[in-house]
């Protein structure tokens, strides 16, 4: 495979994932938003094996969390295992930014060092 | 569908929160007034919280960009705020302008403790949508930062 083929699948792929982390996002900022309205049940979206399909499956696959204790009102949004969600997928962002930045410094650098030749 | 809607859900939430401890800071404003417009003592007010689609600013805009058109994480509104209607609190005070024939006052059915202990919950959960901005706002960062 040639590489240029290779940087540039790098990087869509790089990009469903960036895609996948601003839905995983919108969970966990709902989640946190209603944390204190009765009867809300926490969700979260799967992560999928491919990426590339993220993007519009993410949402649909929404689905509701099990295994946390509900409080009185019904309600069973867990504010440190959002935080760790938070945490964690802003992590996850930065790697994924970084990548993406590595893929387009040596596509750049390609580019100037022909320009040099 | 965006990172500016994730804005919005944590604005909502902050919204709602601030809303709530509006009502419990009047609630212990007036935990002691024996007289209000409607007559009678002041009574306690409550908010309370439903899910709710986005609206305006930016949830809505990305939205009807998006064609996916599957709706977004729901934020939060304050759907009702509820009037507590229990009897008030009588109050032995002969003499008070505002004493019944008997010689009792009828006092707001407020617990300052519990008021206390209400408005650190929204606090804490405001500053939890605050954490939540925080991180986008990171994240949107990084993303310019691409085009460096």
């Amino acid at each position: 495979m040639d590489w240029h083929v290779q940087i540039e699948r790098a990087g869509v792929e790089l990009g469903n994932y960036l895609g996948f982390l601003v839905r995983r996002q919108e969970v966990i900022a709902s989640n946190i938003a209603n944390a204190d309205t009765p009867g809300y049940r926490s969700r979260d979206v799967a992560s999928p094996a491919d990426f590339s399909l993220a993007l519009d499956e993410a949402r649909a696959s929404a689905f509701e969390v099990t295994g946390l204790a509900a409080h009185n009102d019904g309600n069973n949004v867990s504010i440190d295992r959002e935080s760790r969600l938070l945490a964690e997928n802003d992590l996850r962002f930065n790697v994924a930014t970084q990548l993406l930045r590595g893929e387009f410094k040596e596509l750049r650098e390609a580019i100037n060092e022909g320009r040099a030749g | 569908m965006s990172l500016f809607t994730a804005i919005s859900i944590s604005a909502s939430g902050m919204n709602a929160q601030r809303v709530r401890a509006e009502l419990i800071t009047e609630n212990l404003a007036n935990a002691d007034t024996t007289r209000t417009p409607d007559g009678g003592p002041y009574r306690r007010k409550d908010a309370i919280f439903s899910t709710a689609p986005l609206e305006g600013s930016f949830g809505s805009f990305a939205e009807a960009l998006s064609s996916a058109g599957l709706g977004s994480y729901p934020g939060v509104s304050v759907s009702q705020v509820t009037v507590d209607e229990t009897d008030p609190e009588k109050r032995y005070l002969p003499g008070h302008p505002d004493a019944d024939a008997d010689g009792y006052v009828a006092f707001p059915h407020i617990n300052p403790a519990e008021e206390m202990v209400d408005l650190i919950s929204a606090s804490r959960s405001f500053q939890a949508n605050v954490a939540a901005i925080g991180a986008v706002k990171d994240m949107i960062a990084r993303s310019i930062d691409l085009l460096r």
